[in-house]
């Protein structure tokens, strides 16, 4: 026990260190690169209008005090962890003065929605169907199983999208074309809504699900392949087991690695899923932090990038906590 | 049972393939009394109307429903309209003053009347707000703005100014105004939402929503009390719902269900394959050319005239008779826009007063290849070449190629290019290859935005073609931002642009070229490394160009000498081939005729199609509805 909480405080240190390291990397590297939010910020502006060649210089100035760009970079810096502190993320450059906070609070639900349901389906189908074909690998239903994902496996991601969505939104329109749920639908928690969401979230979930569930079924299906031949596995048909429960064992003994993919699946959530937001017109976070990289953002980018920070660096370490609870032959010394 | 299941799936694939579906509406909304158009992004702020504050609430479709200005340039017809203004601006002798006498009868749409009151607090408010869209430029020129009644404004400028007016006359926008009975209690200008908005134009916003693909707007009830009530004396639709489908595929889609009824552009494989699906679908042109070709605007190929070897005259034209504008014109944008040799649109009014007037001079003027030798680089046959080619892809063709290809460009002459490059030490390898003078190979990139279709498909033409004639060239592809970001600092050699890159290939719809070229002048001039924001992304700096800006800056627009000025930089332009513009814009601005019809065309252009620009206000009330439901 007291070698447990010597290695929980220690990875809580680890963790608090890599999460201070990414919010700086996020930090120092946008403002390396030679686009400026400010700059950005006019073009789009003034793109159609044209701007007053004389009123540039005087412009360019104003907002660089309004975006809080003035200073060294590193008394930007050092603003940046006050303001950090006081949870304060600063307003969107790109979208001022929107606060980033409130950007992000619109944008994020609908991504952890989604991604975490499909994520959570996905993983459990892959490790079920996984095991299944990785024990009973003869059976016709297991090649059959095999073989039409063997051959989705490869598909790009945004070609299975478009297929659905050509299929079922538009062959048969079943399914709307965009957005998170109908037009005019409020969001609250009546039928009406859920329904909507359900019905509009259809369809990017299954491309998701299709997608994660691939990549699972195959990893699981290797990994029960490869403890089939273990000792305790023969001595359980021996001892004639039920398949029922040999298949639970089986499950159990290959967990270890399915739940380092799940947390950091679920970790890095916080990322979005650009491509499915982008072809299905879904709300979400990922084209939020798509857009803040190419209108250089800052204040933006870090604002997700915080978020997407935090997920996998906890996640890494609930990850680390759990394991000797997962597997019962790993200690901790 | 298979064999049934097989018949059924067929029949219901033969059922609902681009069956009419209509697109799921708020109860209340009839889809016969619905304009849908396409929103064309989705907006990243939403349920934030203060559009005075630069990246707070986007603008297009939205500030022509909702909001207005002075004055209005139709980009079809030219004409001038005034809006709340009820006659045109009045300035005094040398310039100084402007006054404006406002319409008496026009009302925003919680029922308080539009007044001087209203206009001065604008003006005011943007001029103490630091940041606000206007800021700098009202501040710059704004001594005091005076009431002289409540409908009659007088602004007193700190220099003279014959163009102040330009800040209210729309071509994309002007000054909005603000409610001042709202904004007067706002402690925090460039923190408010302004929403719910109040309305100056015929809509109000009924819901939008939080996620910014869709925002559903209402006609006022008292609609007759704006000014695009009492100009256009029509109602049009009781809702418009913009909506943001997605990519061009959705768009499509959408349109082929009747979910759309009109949209911005497409790719032209996209617009055929909408054609054969959608017979209620259609552009400016019935049949072929299809595509609206009067955008204000133009295509260049972009050469930094700083840079080693772009800074020669005689290279850049080289470079430009390297080029086979037809081929670039038929096989990479399929023939559908105009060619354009100066950098003005080729939109028929301009038209009339730069490109015919000046075909003669562009006939005549010359290249000097070498000492005493000559070569008359234009070539007026070039939409007759174009008309030949349509021919015989089986298109019929109505007009005169003129009037839909363009005046003329420039021949394809490789062997006068090689001759201007081999005049300044340039030499072929063994392989034909082209090497500098210094012996090295010549290679660049052209950096394009793969977004804007028709200058990445010109660019990968370009490509080709200059391949051919043996430069290395390759493409260079960069997401919009990134891309205006390496144009704007000059981190280029040659770009496929438009006016981002070079203010003079933009224009309003007016002789006087001054606002889109004074960007030009050497005052404001950035060494490549720092940022050009005046559209002088080639780095031109040239005293011919700063003396007719200069010239121009000094008389007024309406003044006969601007379109001489205007002309004479044209021909300075063509003399340098600072960048090689090559057509006009054209866009697929596709409109379904199932629901509404009425929509400005070639054979009705009675208004602007462009409908997310703030002119397009006047387009919508004219819409006509088929009856369908």
């Amino acid at each position: 026990m007291e070698n447990l909480f010597k290695y929980a405080i220690i990875r809580i240190f680890q963790t608090l260190i890599v999460i201070f390291v990414g919010l700086t990397i996020v930090f120092f590297a946008p403002r390396l690169t030679p686009m400026d939010p400010v700059q950005s910020t006019i073009m789009r502006a003034y793109s159609l209008s044209g701007i007053d060649p004389s009123a540039v210089k005087s412009l360019v100035e104003t907002l660089k005090d309004l975006y809080g760009l003035k200073g060294t970079i590193w008394e930007q810096y050092i603003n940046f962890w006050k303001r950090l502190f006081k949870g304060d993320l600063g307003p969107s450059l790109s979208m001022f003065p929107t606060p980033v906070i409130e950007i992000i609070g619109k944008a994020l639900p609908w991504t952890i929605g989604l991604l975490f349901i499909t994520t959570l389906i996905a993983w459990f189908l892959g490790i079920v169907l996984g095991t299944f074909v990785g024990y009973f690998p003869d059976k016709k239903i297991s090649r059959f199983i095999s073989i039409i994902i063997t051959c989705i496996y490869p598909v790009p991601y945004y070609i299975i999208a478009l297929i659905l969505i050509f299929l079922f939104a538009y062959i048969f329109p079943i399914f709307p074309l965009m957005g998170g749920a109908g037009i005019g639908v409020k969001p609250t928690l009546n039928l009406d809504f859920i329904s909507s969401v359900i019905k509009h979230g259809f369809l990017p979930a299954i491309s998701l699900i299709i997608g994660t569930l691939c990549f699972i079924f195959m990893t699981q299906r290797a990994l029960t392949s490869t403890l089939i031949s273990s000792d305790f596995i023969s001595f359980v048909e021996i001892a004639g087991i039920p398949r029922r429960k040999i298949l639970l064992y089986l499950i159990r003994n290959s967990m270890l690695p399915q739940i380092t993919d799940l947390t950091l699946f679920l970790g890095s959530i916080f990322g979005g899923a650009l491509m499915t937001e982008i072809v299905f017109s879904y709300p979400g976070i990922g084209q939020i932090l798509y857009t803040s990289i190419l209108q250089s953002d800052y204040n933006l980018m870090m604002g997700i990038s915080i978020f997407s920070v935090l997920g996998v660096a906890i996640a890494a370490l609930i990850l680390d906590l759990i394991y000797p609870l997962l597997d019962p032959r790993i200690r901790i010394k | 049972m298979k064999k049934f299941l097989l018949i059924l799936l067929l029949i219901l694939i033969v059922c609902f393939s681009g069956e009419v579906i209509p697109q799921v509406l708020p109860a209340g909304i009839p889809r016969h009394e619905t304009y849908i158009v396409d929103q064309i992004f989705r907006y990243s702020v939403t349920q934030n109307f203060n559009i005075w504050t630069p990246g707070a609430g986007p603008t297009p479709v939205r500030h022509g429903l909702m909001s207005d200005t002075l004055w209005y340039i139709d980009q079809q017809t030219g004409k001038w309209i005034n809006s709340l203004a009820k006659e045109p601006p009045k300035y005094n002798k040398d310039f100084t003053e402007m006054t404006v006498n406002l319409r008496n009868n026009i009302y925003w749409s919680d029922g308080v009347m539009f007044t001087a009151d209203d206009l001065i607090f604008t003006i005011q408010t943007i001029m103490q707000t630091p940041g606000m869209v206007w800021n700098a430029e009202l501040n710059k020129y704004v001594k005091s703005v005076e009431k002289i009644s409540n409908f009659s404004v007088k602004f007193v400028l700190k220099e003279p100014n014959p163009r102040f007016h330009y800040y209210f006359t729309v071509r994309w926008n002007g000054v909005y105004m603000m409610p001042k009975h709202v904004w007067e209690k706002v402690k925090e200008p460039m923190k408010f939402t302004f929403w719910p908005p109040v309305s100056l134009g015929a809509y109000i916003v009924k819901d939008a929503d939080p996620q910014g693909y869709w925002e559903l707007y209402e006609r006022r009830e008292d609609w007759q009390r704006t000014s695009v009530g009492i100009i256009t004396k029509k109602p049009g639709p009781k809702y418009i719902l913009q909506i943001f489908y997605g990519p061009i595929e959705k768009r499509v889609a959408a349109m082929i269900s009747h979910n759309l009824d009109v949209l911005m552009d497409l790719d032209i494989e996209a617009f055929k394959a909408l054609l054969q699906r959608n017979p209620y679908a259609r552009s400016w042109y019935k049949d072929f050319p299809w595509a609206w070709p009067d955008e204000l605007d133009s295509r260049i190929f972009g050469l930094n005239n700083e840079k080693f070897p772009f800074n020669i005259k005689d290279v850049r034209w080289a470079l430009a008779l390297a080029l086979d504008i037809v081929e670039l014109n038929t096989k990479y944008v399929g023939g559908v826009s105009k060619v354009n040799p100066i950098p003005q649109p080729p939109v028929p009014f301009l038209m009339k007063y730069y490109h015919k007037p000046l075909k003669s001079w562009l006939r005549s003027f010359k290249l000097e290849i070498d000492k005493g030798v000559y070569f008359k680089p234009f070539d007026d046959t070039v939409p007759q070449k174009i008309a030949e080619w349509a021919k015989k892809q089986g298109y019929d063709i109505k007009g005169e190629p003129e009037d839909i290809w363009g005046i003329g460009w420039w021949k394809y002459a490789p062997d006068i290019a090689e001759k201007l490059l081999l005049k300044h030490g340039f030499k072929r390898d063994k392989d034909g290859k082209w090497l500098l003078p210094d012996g090295k190979p010549w290679k660049f990139s052209i950096v394009v935005a793969p977004d804007e279709l028709d200058a990445f498909r010109l660019a990968m033409g370009a490509v080709d073609q200059w391949k051919k004639f043996g430069i290395d060239v390759t493409l260079e592809s960069l997401e919009r931002d990134p891309y205006y970001t390496k144009v704007q600092i000059g981190d280029y050699a040659v770009s496929s642009s438009w006016s981002d890159a070079c203010s003079a290939c933009a224009a309003n719809v007016t002789i006087d070229k001054w606002q889109y070229i004074q960007g030009l002048h050497s005052r404001y001039y950035a060494p490549s490394g720092e940022r050009s924001l005046t559209g002088n992304s080639l780095r031109i700096k040239d005293k011919k160009v700063d003396e007719i800006i200069d010239k121009l800056s000094s008389i007024s627009p309406n003044d006969p000498k601007a379109l001489e000025l205007g002309r004479e930089f044209m021909k300075v332009w063509v003399e340098n081939m600072y960048g090689i513009i090559t057509h006009g814009f054209k866009k697929f601005i596709t409109v379904d005729t199932y629901y509404w019809t009425n929509y400005p065309s070639a054979e009705n252009p009675y208004s602007q199609p462009n409908y997310w620009f703030m002119g397009g206000r006047f387009t919508f009330p004219h819409l006509e509805s088929t009856g369908r439901k």
